[in-house]
């Protein structure tokens, strides 16, 4: 009798047995061994496993080069600024070892939710405090400014906007292009813009800027390509973008303008791409050894330099066209704070209508 | 109770164990939506009424109208090439009638890459407008892809099939007899289509616009590739800003909108049924089109070069560019293998979890096999971003273990696709009397033993295509593959978004065209079924 009732259920459970081991080939081990010593013997069963909300173009090459370099597997989820909210909303059941961060406010937010956890690997000392968590748990690596680049066949520097509240006014109506509020670069902008303007005159701009824009991407990828082909004018990006343009074979007609630089103003608006290491890191090990990797200074380079960012360290050499960032003006203010207003600016944008996200 | 139990099996209750097991993998099945709709109802009042206010209407508005604007031309394209093809002397009709079943290898968002590639703003037509001196003093160029308009003309291109194909195969079940007295009482012969044909193909336009319709609604890929905004682009970006339970309030609404539709279809199926004589002699008589012979074959032609040449041309163009510059390095076979894996996979769970589901359903027809099997097909009419949803709920919360995993990607496409198993091996269980079993009972074979020995070697064709169906939807899958991928996984489908998004088309072709030609397997089934 028993026999005949288990039969079937264990035959189908076994074919679903088998199924499922041979879905662990792929599967991430999540547990790897702790062991402290036996590094290089067992690199070879390492992963780390890596959320990064940057273009997968910059850290594509950066990560190989920990692979060969350690022998740690790399698994890497190309997110963009929601990485921040998955790793929230996976703290129960933590997943990524490493966060490579777009900007700086996500990192700072996280690290105040208590979902980083503090490491001081060798050669800390070469990034200024400012760019780096008080517990060192976050890291910034390379340095962005916000910036207007320009088609120089339709427009000349001279009628492109010399300040950012500018792109309010009516006169640039659908010349200019802009990405979604959600955007990372994006967050920290306004969260700037607060701090020097207050909520009140952010919201305006945010509703003027909303009706202005001519395009709304999602990236800023989209608005260096839109700016090059000519669909616009102008267009709201990180400086890297305007190399990047410049470098392209086609389409590389462009120019910049760095923003509000007069005497009085308040000077570009700076923000950094950098890396957090995430609490109850799965692959612990593997993430205080790509701390310690990224900190000698080739790694530092390799993480600026696909993206043509300015090393924060002053001592490596950017990229040959980047500008460096003591030759304009940039706005004072620590970017830690951009991590209590993470969630605000985000609230103040959806207020005015900017949508966060695009379809 | 144990009286109760025999009449509701009619007497013929299943083994325990193979209930048991059905049960479970029906209610696996539906539990990720489920749980959906269940989280739903705690988001709170005040999150249902502000998106009741600002957001819902309009994703209403835009759903709707594009399912029905997509349908309407469907059906209109559809019906009239059905009826082309099968009742006139077009030029190379015999060709047409598989020609123009063609376009459904092609994934909408597959052909949305072809289009934003040739016709974006910075396209291939964009960029010659621009560079042309008397093209660009007519001002910008007209063309906007990203758009309603772009988003109808993909979906109508590469969903018309549907129609056509279901259409075609009742014009040419339909007796001729009544044509011949219509004729004979002086009708003309559009007079003759709207009002012989038109009535006799109303039982497959309502099947074929139930389709379409389903299939507009639950499209993520092209729509969000061409940047509009329904219900399923709506919720992948709730889920992308992880505002989840915004994320299931959508998805609630959605759900109720895919029930609406598959109720309004079984009224329309039930209160319409056309009764017509099965004698009358299907004649080879066709009409002669005359002087319009030609320009209906342009017509023909002209549908078929937009939804076919262009797409197919450009990837192949694109792939060409991308194979000399290296395109189809270890990475891309790393990316075709991930496909085939966990399509293979899934492929392979969806067989194994029909089969009790069949068994039960065709040999112990009750209440609850009926319950089981109708929980079973609920991911048919599911968009892929509502089971991804309800698995990364329930997989984070409850089953940590298989979070982030491949087989967790796997058991949203059988989710998803299971039907497609469900039906062929029933079609084929359905040819195996019964009495076949009774036969192998009565010379002491057990229920098990049944199972294995006689049942399944004779249905295992069937469920093997069932299979293989299962296998290329999977290879074509891109919501929930996206949402659900574990760290370092990428698969031919989210390899194509990320490219496109970043517009290096030479990396995304060698990708759509594969897909595509492995998209051509189940083509002949296809042609066979309708």
């Amino acid at each position: 009798m028993l026999n005949r009732k288990w039969k079937y259920p264990v035959v189908f459970s076994s074919l679903l047995l088998v199924v499922a081991a041979c879905g662990n080939d792929t599967e991430p081990e999540q547990n790897a061994e702790e062991n402290g010593e036996e590094i290089t013997t067992e690199a070879e069963d390492q992963e780390l496993i890596v959320y990064s909300s940057r273009n997968e173009n910059f850290t594509n090459n950066l990560l190989d080069k920990f692979e060969e370099d350690t022998g740690i597997e790399v698994l890497v989820s190309h997110l963009d600024e929601t990485a921040v909210n998955l790793i929230k909303e996976e703290a129960n059941n933590t997943q990524a070892d490493i966060f490579i961060s777009n900007e700086i406010g996500g990192l700072e937010h996280l690290r105040d939710e208590g979902l980083l956890q503090g490491y001081t690997p060798e050669g800390i000392e070469t990034i200024d405090e400012d760019y780096r968590a008080e517990d060192n748990s976050w890291i910034g690596l390379s340095a962005r400014t916000r910036v207007l680049m320009y088609n120089e066949d339709l427009i000349d520097e001279s009628e492109v906007p010399t300040n950012i509240e500018a792109l309010a006014d009516e006169q640039y109506a659908e010349q200019f292009a802009i990405t979604r509020g959600g955007n990372g670069s994006m967050i920290g902008h306004v969260a700037a813009l607060r701090q020097e303007w207050g909520d009140e005159a952010t919201l305006e701009w945010l509703n003027a800027i909303r009706d202005n824009a001519g395009i709304i991407t999602s990236g800023h990828g989209d608005i260096r390509r839109a700016v090059g082909a000519g669909e616009v004018a102008f267009g709201l990006v990180n400086n890297y973008y305007y190399h990047q343009q410049i470098e392209e074979p086609v389409d590389n007609n462009v120019g910049v303008v760095y923003p509000d630089q007069a005497d009085g103003e308040m000077g570009a608006v700076i923000n950094a791409a950098g890396i957090g290491m995430i609490s109850e890191a799965p692959n612990q090990e593997s993430a205080e050894q790509f701390f310690e990797w990224i900190m000698i200074p080739e790694n530092q380079q390799a993480f600026s330099y696909d993206s043509m960012e300015v090393p924060l360290n002053p001592e490596i050499e950017a990229y040959e066209n980047a500008a460096p960032l003591d030759s304009y003006n940039i706005q004072d203010m620590p970017l830690r704070e951009l991590g209590d207003m993470w969630e605000d600016t985000r609230e103040l944008i959806e207020q005015s209508g900017l949508d966060l996200e695009i379809g | 109770m144990k009286n109760l139990w025999l009449r509701i099996w009619k007497g013929n209750p299943p083994g325990f164990s193979l209930l048991i097991i059905s049960l479970t993998a029906a209610v696996l099945l539906a539990v990720p939506v489920l749980y959906v709709v269940f989280r739903s109802m705690t988001a709170g009042a005040e999150r249902w009424m502000r998106l009741l206010d600002d957001r819902i209407p309009e994703l209403l508005w835009n759903t709707i109208s594009l399912t029905i604007l997509v349908t309407i031309a469907t059906i209109v394209i559809g019906v009239f090439l059905a009826w082309f093809v099968e009742r006139t002397n077009v030029p190379l009709r015999n060709w047409w009638r598989w020609l123009m079943a063609v376009p459904l290898v092609i994934p909408p968002y597959i052909g949305a890459v072809a289009y934003i590639i040739i016709a974006g703003p910075r396209g291939t037509l964009a960029r010659q407008w621009r560079d042309s001196e008397w093209l660009s003093q007519l001002g910008e160029f007209p063309l906007e892809i990203y758009s309603f308009t772009g988003v109808w003309f993909v979906l109508t291109l590469f969903t018309f099939p549907y129609v056509f194909l279901i259409a075609s195969s009742s014009l040419r079940k339909i007796s001729r007899s009544y044509e011949e007295v219509a004729r004979s009482q002086g009708l003309s012969t559009s007079n003759i289509f709207y009002r012989v044909y038109l009535p006799f193909l109303r039982p497959a336009i309502g099947a074929g616009a139930l389709l379409v319709s389903l299939y507009v609604i639950t499209d993520f890929g092209a729509i969000a590739m061409l940047r509009y905004l329904t219900f399923t682009s709506a919720i992948y970006y709730n889920m992308g800003s992880y505002d989840n339970l915004s994320a299931t309030v959508l998805s609630t609404v959605l759900f109720g909108i895919t029930l609406l539709i598959l109720w309004m279809n079984a009224r329309f199926k039930s209160g319409r049924n056309v009764h017509q004589s099965t004698k009358g002699k299907a004649t080879d008589q066709i009409v002669p089109l005359g002087k319009w012979r030609w320009p209906v074959f342009s017509v023909i032609m002209m549908i078929f070069t937009f939804a076919v040449m262009i797409p197919v041309g450009v990837m192949i163009y694109w792939s060409y560019i991308g194979l000399q510059a290296g395109a189809l390095d270890a990475q891309f076979i790393e990316y075709a293998w991930n496909t085939f894996y966990v399509s293979g996979l899934a492929a392979v769970i969806a067989m194994a979890v029909a089969l009790p589901i069949i068994y039960l359903k065709s040999r112990h027809p009750s209440v609850i096999s009926s319950i089981i099997d109708k929980l079973s097909y609920s991911g048919y009419a599911l968009p892929g971003v509502i089971v991804a949803l309800g698995m990364i709920f329930v997989f984070n919360n409850y089953v940590p273990v298989l979070y982030n995993t491949v087989l967790l990607v796997a058991l949203a496409f059988v989710i998803r696709f299971l039907p497609q198993v469900l039906q062929s091996g029933e079609a084929s269980l359905q040819l195996v009397s019964p009495k076949m079993d009774e036969a192998a009972r009565s010379l002491g074979s057990k229920p098990w033993q049944v199972a294995t020995r006689v049942i399944l070697p004779t249905i295992l064709p069937g469920i093997l295509a069932g299979g293989a169906l299962v296998f290329v939807s999977a290879v074509k899958e891109l919501p929930a593959t996206l949402l659900l991928r574990p760290p370092g996984f990428e698969t031919l489908a989210t390899r194509i978004w990320v490219e496109t998004s970043e517009d290096i088309y030479y990396m995304a072709a060698p990708a759509a065209l594969l897909i595509i030609l492995i998209s051509i397997i189940p083509l002949r089934y296809l042609l066979k079924k309708y």
